[in-house]
């Protein structure tokens, strides 16, 4: 064994301290001297050019002043961010002017939340997705919402539960009751083969009865903004975009209510437990078509009819009517989508994938194509467990039907 | 290997040796004018005389004069320091036989010198010396001395004994389960409970003086046949070096025979638990005792052991193996926990989770430091708090001590002088390193984590990486007494990883760990019954 000599020693120290200038880490920069960026809002200026951009800011309000008894008077308004806004001609000018009015430094890092305004959807908004997939500040993985009227207003209320109002839209799509679109997915969707997106949108909350202030509200998804190319097209409602969450394969959480044939009165509500789609493309003869798998689980977790499950001909028929809500659902999700020629389904893709010949010549012509596609749906309903009773727990025991 | 080694504790100590001896050639100048290769007189009073006035007519010497009963009556003397020996072997064996009428029938011509020695003494430990020097070390060391008028010789009787304090449990090494008696001042007593637990006639116990003014005894101990014949010379060679006036503790010796000097890591491990000694002596170590101190080092070191307990191997393998987890995470939360802070909040603050990076900003809100600064304050302060609690006054110490912490501690965060973060980081930190069941070791992380701090000020996460790998070079470069401070797992052997990490059952643990290189591989006897090792060698967990 080689004893380490000195001179080697040496040698090794003065290497590991010439490391040390070459680091990236110079710039030290403490917490105390930034701005916590929590969400921004890209809108349409009225000056017609450029674009506007408001970011909510994060107040950092110490600790020691809340234990000492000033709490009492800060817990009335609970606000511990604000909105400021500045108009450029880029997204980084922007953010330059607004620099201008903060006396710390913005910092990216921590904006989860990104909305776009109506009007600036309308118009294309894609080139400033290039500074969020460009600079290294922001997250890719913030989400990305479209909001009704100006996204600045969504930033500005002030919500009852969580800590501001961007942390409430990025929770409530962390529910997956829409969708959930990152800026990531949204640069993949927007190169994507149809050139088409979707993404949440975003209304105000309307204040309730007592509540005075405007501005203590939230805002919520309701429904998804469907985008050819960068501008939005169209709008489907809620119960649409469940559709479209099925054909997606994203549906994670779902309640479905029936009412199988047999039963005379009363529904059925059923709890999704667990769902998997596949899109299967054809091309036959020039006829192309879609079938769209789904192969899914649910729980019984209401019964109102007087069914009693444990026979398998009443299951059969509530897995029947499941299936079947399932697929009208998706029916009217693929109607809507038709009607602005939105491929938000990801058919394109998997035509491709599957016949990238066929693809590269036809690719043109997807618009005329994709009306057209027949869509044909094989739905398989498992009904997994019925619950903790099985026989009716409020009806008569005469009146449940066994047989 | 043996070489590099040896050459560079040569190196190590070559300048020293230069001065120590110088002092040492002093010391023998002066004690050779007082001394010299002085003979023992045949006259009595001369010797009385001598030996007086070498110590300066010490108060506690006591020198007793009177006859023998014998035929001719014979003057004689005993000389001893009153505090260091039995009285009651003094009285009635010594001087009670010699005083009284001999019931021995009057043989004439019998020569009274054998006649003292054979059978009036009656103590177990005898010697004959000529030289004055000789004697005069004996009663230092509380030994008596008996001189007989006419014969230029002395008796040195072994009479040793002084008051000592009892055998009291390890505080620092107290375990749940395991015996609870800790080693003590006196090295007989240490050395009596190893041979207590280890009945092994291999057990070697080699004594050396070291200390020119306080002699003290040095005892190497061993097991011949388990432990690496040169390890065991090494350990000697190193100890016979050490030239200096005085060793109080095991800390002496340590500064001397370890391998670097400036490294902040301990290369010897001490314990005051002779059971720990005897584990260790199984393992095939070696262990040094000194005497006047319960402290008994064990040689060589690897870094991992200061991070077991006794107890590891007296309770149930699960428990063991799950501490030792505990213990590792606790070792780089100590080290690096306070530069990782840093590094977040000076550096990095996109790598944190948005939540804690909100919540954490608005804790840091009104703090008016950079983190380094606040870090090193509280850490201070810390450090001045856990110095401070040692030298309260025992009934006090513990209520200051915690009093202190939460009162200064949350003052400051209410003040808004130190985020709350911080105090939670710097808690942590604290309480972590007292988990390592080895002081020595804790103090090396303790001291490491200020170097880390600073680094991670100034260069963040990047030098918070330069610096442990600067450590990791450091720590893998490291030997102690030629084992590689790294072992097992630098350089890595598969075999021996039964007992780091995980401690496996006993049952399974047949082999001493092989970096010792053992000459008696085996810790059980084989499966098959085929026993190749000793009885006594299967471990102190059965005895």
């Amino acid at each position: 064994m080689i004893a380490p000599s000195r001179f080697r020693k040496k040698i090794l120290f003065s290497l590991w301290l010439a490391v040390l200038p070459l680091a990236g880490c110079w710039d030290r920069i403490e917490v105390n001297d930034l701005i916590l960026i929590t969400a921004a809002a890209l809108d349409k200026p009225e000056e017609d050019k450029g674009v506007e951009l408001s970011i909510q800011v994060f107040i950092p309000r110490g600790g020691g002043g809340e234990m000492s008894g000033m709490k009492t008077e800060g817990s009335g308004g609970d606000e511990n961010t604000f909105v400021r806004s500045a108009v450029g001609v880029t997204l980084a000018d922007a953010m330059a002017k607004l620099q201008e009015k903060l006396p710390r430094r913005i910092f990216w890092g921590h904006n989860e939340v990104l909305i776009i305004g109506e009007e600036l959807a309308k118009e294309g908004f894609r080139e400033h997705i290039d500074f969020w997939m460009r600079y290294t500040e922001p997250r890719e993985r913030a989400d990305v919402f479209v909001s009704k009227g100006k996204a600045k207003e969504i930033l500005m209320l002030i919500p009852k539960i969580e800590r501001n109002s961007s942390e409430v839209l990025r929770e409530l799509a962390e529910m997956r009751t829409g969708i959930k679109v990152t800026v990531k997915d949204l640069a993949q969707m927007l190169t994507g083969e149809s050139g088409t997106a979707a993404l949440p949108w975003v209304e105000k909350l309307p204040s309730s009865n007592e509540e005075k202030d405007e501005k203590k509200s939230i805002g919520y998804i309701y429904g998804t903004a469907l985008f050819k190319k960068d501008r939005m097209v169209g709008w489907i409602n809620d119960r649409v975009t469940r559709g479209m969450l099925w054909l997606r394969n994203e549906i994670e959480t779902a309640l479905i209510t029936v009412k199988p044939k047999e039963a005379e009165e009363g529904l059925v509500s059923l709890n999704l437990v667990k769902s998997n789609s596949q899109l299967i493309p054809q091309i036959q003869n020039g006829k192309w078509s879609m079938t769209v798998k789904i192969d899914t689980e649910v729980d019984v977790i209401q019964n109102t009819t007087n069914l009693e499950f444990t026979n398998p001909k009443f299951l059969q028929e509530v897995e029947k009517a499941v299936a079947k809500d399932i697929e009208d659902r998706e029916r009217m999700a693929l109607a809507q989508a038709r009607e602005w020629n939105v491929d938000i389904f990801g058919f394109a893709e998997t035509f491709h994938r599957k016949y990238p010949q066929v693809w590269k010549k036809e690719k043109d012509r997807w618009d005329q194509i994709f009306p057209e596609v027949e869509v044909k749906y094989e739905t398989k309903v498992k009904v997994a467990r019925l619950g903790l009773s099985t026989i009716g727990t409020t009806k008569p025991e005469e009146e449940v039907k066994q047989k | 290997m043996v070489m590099s080694m040896k050459n560079r504790s040569i190196r190590f100590n070559r300048s020293k040796q230069k001065q120590n001896k110088r002092l040492e050639e002093q010391y023998e100048q002066k004690l050779e004018e007082k001394v010299g290769k002085q003979e023992i007189y045949p006259d009595l009073e001369e010797n009385i005389n001598f030996i007086q006035t070498l110590l300066g007519n010490s108060g506690d010497l006591v020198t007793r004069q009177f006859m023998i009963q014998y035929d001719p009556d014979v003057q004689a003397a005993i000389i001893y320091l009153d505090e260091l020996v039995a009285k009651e072997i003094n009285h009635n064996y010594v001087l009670r036989p010699l005083m009284k009428f001999s019931e021995i029938p009057h043989k004439k011509g019998r020569d009274i010198w054998d006649m003292a020695y054979q059978s009036l003494v009656q103590a177990g430990e005898t010697k004959v010396e000529e030289e004055m020097k000789k004697a005069i070390d004996a009663i230092l060391c509380g030994d008596t001395v008996l001189f007989i008028d006419g014969y230029a010789k002395t008796m040195i009787i072994g009479t040793r004994g002084w008051q000592t304090r009892g055998i009291s449990e390890p505080r620092a090494e107290s375990v749940v389960r395991g015996p609870r008696e800790g080693m003590s001042e006196t090295l007989l007593f240490s050395l009596g409970m190893i041979r207590r637990r280890l009945k092994d006639p291999d057990l070697r116990v080699k004594m050396h003086t070291i200390g020119k003014r306080t002699k003290t005894i040095v005892s190497l101990l061993y097991v011949d046949g388990i432990v690496e014949p040169k390890i065991v010379e090494e350990v000697e060679n190193r100890l016979k070096r050490i030239q200096i006036d005085g060793i109080l503790e095991t800390g002496y010796i340590e500064e001397f025979i370890q391998d670097q000097t400036w490294s902040p890591f301990p290369q010897l491990q001490n314990t005051e638990r002779p059971d720990a000694v005897v584990a260790h002596l199984l393992e095939g170590k070696v262990a040094i005792l000194v005497d006047g101190t319960p402290h008994a080092l064990i040689a060589p070191a690897v870094f991992t052991q200061f991070y077991y307990s006794p107890e590891d191997y007296y309770e149930r393998f699960h428990i063991a193996t799950f501490l030792r987890f505990v213990r590792i995470i606790s070792f780089f939360v100590a080290l690096a926990l306070p530069a990782l802070y840093i590094a977040f909040v000076s550096f990095h603050p996109e790598m944190i989770p948005s939540k804690l990076q909100l919540a954490m900003a608005a804790g840091r809100a009104t703090v008016p430091f950079p983190s380094i600064i606040e870090a090193l304050m509280m850490e201070m302060s810390v450090e001045v708090l856990r110095e401070a609690s040692i030298r309260l006054p025992g009934p006090v110490g513990p209520t200051i001590g915690i009093v202190g912490a939460l009162v200064i501690g949350d003052a400051a965060v209410r003040a808004g002088l130190v985020s709350p973060a911080m105090v939670i980081v710097v808690g942590l930190t604290t309480i972590s390193s007292y988990a390592n069941p080895n002081y020595n070791a804790a103090i090396s992380v303790r001291l490491i984590r200020f170097p880390l701090m600073i680094l991670a000020a100034i260069f963040g996460l990047y030098g918070i990486m330069l610096g442990l790998m600067l450590l990791l070079i450091h720590l893998v470069q490291l030997r102690s007494f030629g084992v590689p401070y790294m072992a097992p797992y630098a350089p890595l052997n598969r075999s021996d990883f039964k007992d780091t990490l995980i401690r496996v059952p006993w049952k399974w643990m047949n082999k001493r760990p092989s970096f010792f290189h053992p000459e008696d591989e085996r810790r059980q006897a084989k499966k098959d019954g085929e026993s190749e090792s000793k009885p006594n060698e299967e471990g102190q967990s059965s005895s």
